[in-house]
């Protein structure tokens, strides 16, 4: 069997029933814009809360150290793996932000001396709270350090709300495969079941199985194509175009890793696939239990 | 099997659930042969023919049909057997939204005939059946016996040996019936054979054959003549 023939059969197929075939692509097009713009939405919180994560650092207050103790110190606390780099911050430095954040007029450096010296340490990006929790308890134990501190509160909330989003987005993402793949699956079975003379026609003159079914997955494929295409394009616009002149407060909304192909490449990939899966599914199922006698 | 039989049936049984339709039949259909099968409704003719074309597996016997083993025969070679007979059916299924000439072709590019030779083919089955000049036609333009032959010319298309019509004039006015019988012993004349489930025995009477009746489950040869 030809390409040639399974692709104009397949195109043949959705000019001959309209109506069935703008129904199939209409859920493909809802199920994958739902996902897509889930994913974009999932995607911007996601970076939210990794900017807020990397704006949290630990504070590793110190003892007075001579030069080659805090260069020491400095390279024990480099050397672990959790640490992106450490800063370090001299009394004279800290009893300047102190004052630029006070506004201790008239007060000189050296009556700020209370100011212990520190090291500000940056984490690395996606390090677990956990992980860090355990790492401060370890800093507060070596040898020169008087104090650790970072704002683990404001950590914890952003991990525990990253984490519900996560799940619920998860949960709701799956649902929303779940009820798409059900009802683009049955859109896909009503189609085929309306070509039934179609099928019953070719098994009597002798047609294989699979060479009936092809130019029906053929037809699924190329719904999706469309599909996908749709959805890509209400996306753009309504992200692009819609979002920030109706709704400016939600912001700009960005594509995923800031390329707009990974997202719009996912959404085109998965409606072929759920043309493709659901197509073969009902067109293999529907086949085999074709009489054509019936 | 004898040497001429193209249909043969041997001690076929065939129960659903509780009640047997067919009870030990015996049959032979040889090369070039015109039979009838009569019977009640519900005496098991349509059974009957499923059995030939696999698509109903007997309780117990064997099934031989245009040299296969039907009943042994694995489901991917079902198509092949298909290939082999041509098959009508009282509702004409044609597809409505293809062309009088799509619809032959269609028989032929299943089984991958070239383009060059399906447009001679199809033109040859199309005349015929006498309506060349209809297959630009959809089928609703056409009357039922022209139907009828338009499907009778899509079962010759692949050049099958053996034709099985079930009830082909049952829809049809007793003129188009006639065209259409006279179409079918056209073609047993060229040495195709036929096998043709009825049950208007005026039919049967005016064009007379081997006559089969199936009742109570048993078939029985009976004289097309006697039939009231």
């Amino acid at each position: 069997m030809s390409i040639e023939y399974i692709v104009s059969e397949g195109i043949a197929g959705i000019k001959r029933a309209k109506l069935a075939s703008f129904t199939s692509i209409f859920s493909l097009f809802i199920a994958v814009f739902l996902l897509g713009v889930l994913a974009r939405v999932s995607y911007n919180a996601y970076e939210v809360a990794q900017a807020l994560r990397q704006s949290v650092d630990v504070e590793v207050f110190l003892n007075d150290l001579s030069e080659q103790e805090t260069d020491n110190l400095e390279n024990r606390l480099e050397e672990e793996e959790l640490v992106e780099n450490v800063t370090y911050i001299s009394k004279d430095s800290a009893a300047a932000v102190f004052k630029e954040e006070f506004g201790t007029e008239g007060a000189s450096l050296a009556d700020l001396e209370f100011l212990p010296a520190s090291f500000r340490v940056k984490m690395v990006e996606g390090a677990e709270i956990e992980k860090v929790d355990s790492l401060v308890v370890q800093f507060a134990e070596y040898e020169g350090v008087e104090e650790v501190s970072f704002n683990q509160k404001l950590l914890e909330i952003i991990e525990t709300r990253f984490r519900t989003f996560s799940l619920v987005g998860g949960l709701i993402g799956g649902l929303i495969l779940l009820a798409s793949v059900i009802l683009v699956f049955n859109t896909i079975r009503l189609t085929i079941y309306a070509k039934r003379s179609l099928i019953k026609a070719m098994k009597l003159v002798g047609a294989t199985n699979s060479f009936i079914r092809r130019p029906f997955v053929m037809e699924g494929v190329i719904q999706g194509v469309i599909a996908g295409l749709l959805a890509l394009l209400v996306m753009v616009i309504s992200f692009q175009y819609i979002l920030p002149e109706y709704i400016p407060q939600v912001g700009i909304l960005d594509w995923p890793f800031g390329k707009w192909y990974y997202l719009s490449g996912a959404m085109i990939f998965l409606a072929v696939l759920m043309g493709f899966w659901g197509s073969q599914w009902a067109a293999r199922k529907f086949i085999r239990k074709t009489s054509i006698s019936e | 099997m004898s040497r001429h039989s193209v249909i043969e049936l041997n001690n076929i049984t065939v129960s659903f659930e509780h009640r047997v339709v067919l009870d030990d039949v015996t049959f032979n259909l040889e090369n070039g042969d015109f039979v009838y099968l009569i019977g009640q409704t519900g005496a098991g003719k349509s059974s009957f023919l499923r059995l030939i074309y696999r698509d109903l597996l007997p309780t117990t016997g064997s099934v031989r049909v245009a040299d296969m083993e039907v009943t042994a025969m694995a489901e991917k070679n079902v198509p092949l057997l298909r290939r082999r007979l041509g098959i009508v059916f009282q509702d004409f299924q044609l597809l409505p939204d293809r062309t009088i000439y799509e619809n032959v072709a269609f028989a032929m590019k299943v089984t991958g005939e070239k383009k060059g030779y399906i447009k001679q083919r199809v033109m040859e089955v199309l005349g015929m059946v006498g309506l060349s000049h209809r297959r630009r036609n959809m089928p609703e333009d056409l009357s039922g016996g022209e139907q009828q032959r338009v499907v009778i010319a899509r079962a010759l298309a692949n050049e099958p040996r053996i034709l099985l019509a079930d009830e082909p004039t049952g829809n049809l006015d007793p003129e188009a019936s006639a065209s259409v019988m006279q179409l079918l012993e056209k073609i047993n004349n060229r040495g195709m054979s036929v096998l043709m489930v009825t049950h208007d025995y005026d039919t049967v009477r005016d064009y007379p054959h081997r006559t089969m009746r199936l009742q109570d489950g048993k078939i029985i040869e009976v004289n097309p003549g006697e039939l009231r």
